[in-house]
């Protein structure tokens, strides 16, 4: 089994914990993202793997192939450790033929020169680069250096694919592009592969797994599913998307229902999936998305009054900020509003409810 | 509070005085005169069987026949080559391992060698080569030391010693090259190259040193182009033992013989310009062509040290070794020398204290006048050239004057004269034109020659930083109703106000170490200090020489820190 396993990873700058005890492990042939703001210690802990950065304490290794083990002192060195890496600037070398790029590491393994050509011309055709072999990557577009790196870093056959944030020098509208492509090829490929991005839209939509970090320490490591719908805190939920917080306190719990008392004195039912005790006080995340606005009487239950702020047409939808007595939201509606008072409809999905520590 | 209002009356335009374009063209046409003034006539002179000055000069063609069936002129030639090649090669090969080890590796004391490795360029090249010849030459110092113990010593006044002294001189250049192009690659290229299986040496080997080559052809020419025009140290070290390259060939015929060859010295100075502005044409487009090592910029990361190891100490050791015999070394003995009756190793210098070397230089009128005449033409020309070069500089990257491109090349044209070229070029001017023949030998003729000579240096200098400006600024502010030439003046000007000093300094310290393009246009009473550091040589003054030395150097370091200290100039970095 090639799993990746990270053990009580440590790491220390100066007196700055980059990467707090972080454990995880990532099944053989799936990815998973590191997600997190800029200076969480995605990338330390991405660098750490690739033995680019020494680690302080723990133990990093592919099944039984160990690359780091601080109680017995093992720290390979990166050119050690079998890898691929695609690196957020690509680092083509840029006095390099993409051909050569691609035939470096190999000659470093010892390849015989026809394993090497035929192991260049499928990685490239595999990237659908087949012809550009004999061009500098001064004359690539930003999208076909990207690709050669991708397929620089998976020609050598790496034990793991390490990608850092690849896809942040690409305009938008390619980067949606290389996004489905990037998982395509490494769906094909079977490698296991660690993605690091700040891109949340770009984790959901990549990822077996998705690890949430924020100063240095793992939050949550579950699906993009599990993430999306049951983060594990505020920050989580803010990060993966929420757009609003009320607060609140639970009053009464019926198998998954959950009755919650609004600041302001209106009480709402939410659906949950953790056993929340009485008396709770908790963080109401919203999904603006699934907030609905009401203009008729027919529902009653889980709808609050609220007062709108000001109103953005965004093309396919307008979207509002609204005031509600328990705090202030934003809401999306099809039509501009003709009132500036309005009445919302919280279904229970829409409501996710947080610990509030 | 006022209300913001839409004006909607038409405006009333009258027709005014544009001072843009007189200052732009008052401009243009200077530049222009400046830097036909000494070229034309050397065109005039190839063609004279006399010289310029001569009533009775009739057009020839023999000059070019003499040039081009000289066999001592082809010696020369060859020597030059050799000089220059192997000059380069020498200094490349010191600036770039001096820049790997010093930004690239752990090795101890690099705060301390990089701040001694940039000495050289602060140090007249006269200077550099007198203190050599003091701790090197035939009676040097450490020559005495080796012979008195029966050791074979070495001989300075050879190509070879010329090419050694020369190749310390240019180093600090292919290393401040290499360091700027060491700094803006990016330490991922190198990371990847670990990640595909190279040890540190291999990546360093494979992927930096590659990168560096734009970097290292291009400072390559320039030290190749550089020494061709170097007089001073062949001056020195080589005339004495009758070594020649062209430049100081240029000054035997030209300012030693009797009779001056004038006809000569004009066909190979315009052969030689020629040649050089060729190079310089390539040196251009190697800067264009460096498109291709431009890589995207990935996040701001520390490149990682290579590890020396067990060669940290090895590697110290010969670069300390370097500077010492190289730079410290010969200064010292150079600056002890002009406080002592005479340097020998056998003799206590204390015994032999003395300050009379300074004031002979300070009584001696001839003397005390260079250090006066070059400080005001330090200090007045450097101004007045830094704003000329800077009013170029805009009216090239922030005008619509039509002729920018031409401006340009015009202000970049002097790169192709060596200095002993441009003091002929200037002598001759003054004597053809009529009614300024007696002003050539004014310290304010230097001024404009040193002007001439140093318009692509401060060209250069000042343009990085105009560009940097973002040019929104200037449309802001013409669009809030400046004209150019207010925009210049409220706007780029105090923008500019750090590197314009940098500029001054740079020119300052230049202008106080230049000698080449004065050696012909000086004259009793316009002597600056690097004319007289030559005929204190000539005549064997070695004491005075050491102490005039020693005042040049002392101002130049004085005046680098104080600008470091309170202006916050940086002048190489």
């Amino acid at each position: 089994m090639n799993d990746l396993i990270i053990e009580g990873l440590v790491k220390n700058f100066g007196k700055v914990r980059a990467i707090d005890n972080v454990s995880l492990t990532v099944k053989n042939g799936t990815l998973t993202t590191l997600l997190g703001p800029s200076g969480c210690g995605k990338t330390t802990t991405l660098n750490s793997i690739a033995g680019l950065d020494p680690i302080d304490e723990g133990i990093i290794r592919v099944g039984d192939f160990v690359l780091n083990d601080s109680k017995r002192g093992i720290a390979l060195q990166p050119e050690q450790r079998e890898l691929g890496m695609v690196f957020q600037s690509y680092a083509l070398w840029p006095h390099m033929k993409v051909y050569d790029n691609l035939a470096f590491g190999l000659k470093l393994k010892k390849v015989s020169d026809t394993e090497t050509k035929k192991r260049i011309k499928e990685t490239l055709d595999l990237v659908g680069l087949g012809e550009l072999g004999d061009r500098y990557p001064f004359q690539l577009s930003g999208g076909q250096q990207q690709r050669v790196a991708l397929a620089r870093a998976v020609v050598t056959q790496p034990r793991l694919l390490l990608l850092d944030e690849p896809l942040s020098n690409l305009d938008a509208k390619v980067r949606e592009h290389a996004r489905i492509w990037l998982r395509e090829v490494q769906k094909r490929v079977g490698i296991t592969t660690i993605y690091v991005t700040h891109d949340q839209a770009e984790a959901l939509a990549m990822s077996d797994m998705i690890a949430v970090m924020s100063n240095g320490k793992l939050l949550q490591y579950a699906s993009p599913a599990d993430v999306y719908e049951r983060p594990v805190n505020r920050f989580v939920a803010d990060f993966i998307g929420a757009t609003a917080f009320l607060e609140g306190t639970i009053t009464a719990i019926n198998g998954d229902q959950a009755k919650v008392l609004l600041k302001g004195g209106q009480t709402i039912t939410a659906q949950t999936s953790t056993r929340w005790r009485d008396e709770k006080e908790v963080a109401i995340a919203i999904r603006s998305e699934r907030v609905q606005v009401v203009t008729d009487s027919s529902k009653t239950d889980n709808v609050i009054a609220a007062r709108i702020i000001s109103s953005t047409y965004l093309g396919s939808k307008w979207q509002h900020i609204v005031e509600t007595d328990a705090g202030s939201l934003k809401v999306e509606s099809l039509d501009a509003a003709s009132d500036s008072l309005l009445k919302l409809y919280l279904p229970p999905s829409a409501i996710i409810l947080i610990p509030n520590s | 509070m006022a209300r913001l209002e839409a004006r909607t009356d038409a405006p009333h335009i009258q027709w005014h005085f544009s001072w843009d374009r007189l200052v732009q063209w008052s401009i243009v046409v200077l530049t222009t005169l400046l830097v036909i003034f000494p070229a034309w006539p050397l065109f005039v002179q190839a063609f004279m069987d006399k010289p310029l000055y001569d009533a009775t000069k009739q057009l020839t063609f023999n000059n070019i026949a003499r040039t081009f069936t000289s066999t001592e002129l082809l010696g020369v030639v060859g020597t030059t080559a050799i000089y220059g090649v192997l000059t380069t090669v020498l200094a490349v090969a010191l600036g770039t391992m001096l820049a790997l080890l010093i930004t690239r590796t752990d090795m101890p004391g690099k705060g301390l060698v990089s701040s001694f490795v940039l000495i050289p360029f602060f140090v007249s090249p006269l200077v550099l080569a007198y203190s050599w010849d003091t701790i090197f030459g035939r009676q040097g110092y450490l020559t005495v030391v080796v012979r008195s113990f029966g050791l074979p010593t070495w001989d300075l006044l050879t190509l070879g010693g010329l090419i050694v002294v020369t190749a310390m001189f240019y180093a600090p250049n292919a290393y401040l090259q290499c360091t700027a192009s060491l700094a803006l690659s990016d330490p991922q290229l190198e990371d990847a190259a670990r990640i595909a299986g190279a040890n540190p040496f291999l990546a360093l080997w494979r992927v930096t040193v590659p990168l560096l080559r734009p970097a290292i052809t291009f400072s390559a020419l320039f030290i190749f182009v550089s020494s061709i025009e170097m007089l001073a140290i062949p001056l020195v070290l080589g005339s004495p033992v009758n070594i020649q390259i062209l430049p100081s060939y240029l000054y035997k015929i030209g300012a030693v013989g009797s009779p001056p060859d004038y006809g000569q010295l004009a066909v190979v100075s315009i052969l030689l310009v020629i040649f050089i502005a060729f190079l310089v044409a390539i040196q251009n487009r190697l800067v264009r062509q460096e498109r291709r090592f431009v890589t995207i910029g990935g996040k701001a990361t520390r490149p990682r040290l290579l590890r020396l190891g067990l060669w940290r100490i090895p590697a110290f050791a010969i670069v300390a070794l370097y500077m010492l015999i190289g730079i410290i070394f010969p200064l010292i003995g150079l600056v002890a020398k002009s406080f002592v009756v005479f340097l020998n190793p056998f003799i206590n210098p204390l015994t032999v204290f003395t300050l009379e070397h300074y004031d002979f230089l300070l009584t001696a009128q001839s003397y005390s006048n260079s250090i006066v005449n070059s400080m005001v033409i330090s200090t007045l020309g450097a101004a007045i050239g830094i704003i000329f070069m800077a009013m170029i500089a805009v009216i090239v990257y922030r005008s619509t004057f039509p002729g920018r491109q031409a401006l340009a090349y015009a202000a970049m044209f002097p790169r192709a004269f060596p200095g002993i070229i441009v003091g002929i070029g200037f002598l001759w001017a003054f004597l053809l034109i009529p009614g300024i023949a007696n002003a050539r030998n004014t310290i304010w003729a230097i001024m404009a020659a040193f002007i001439m000579r140093y318009l692509p240096l401060g060209f250069i200098a000042i343009s990085p930083s105009i560009m940097r400006v973002s040019n929104e600024l200037d449309r802001a502010a013409r669009v809030a109703g400046a004209s150019w030439f207010q925009m210049i003046r409220s706007i780029l000007a105090p923008i500019l106000f750090p590197a314009l000093m940098s500029g001054y300094v740079l020119l300052f310290i230049t202008f106080l170490k230049e000698y080449a393009s004065a050696l012909f246009l000086y004259a009793p009473g316009s002597e600056v200090i690097g004319t007289s550091l030559i005929s204190l040589g000539r005549n064997g003054d070695s004491g005075p020489m050491a102490a005039l030395a020693t005042i040049q150097t002392a101002i130049t370091f004085v005046i680098i820190l104080l600008s470091r200290r309170f202006l916050g100039v940086k002048l190489y970095e």
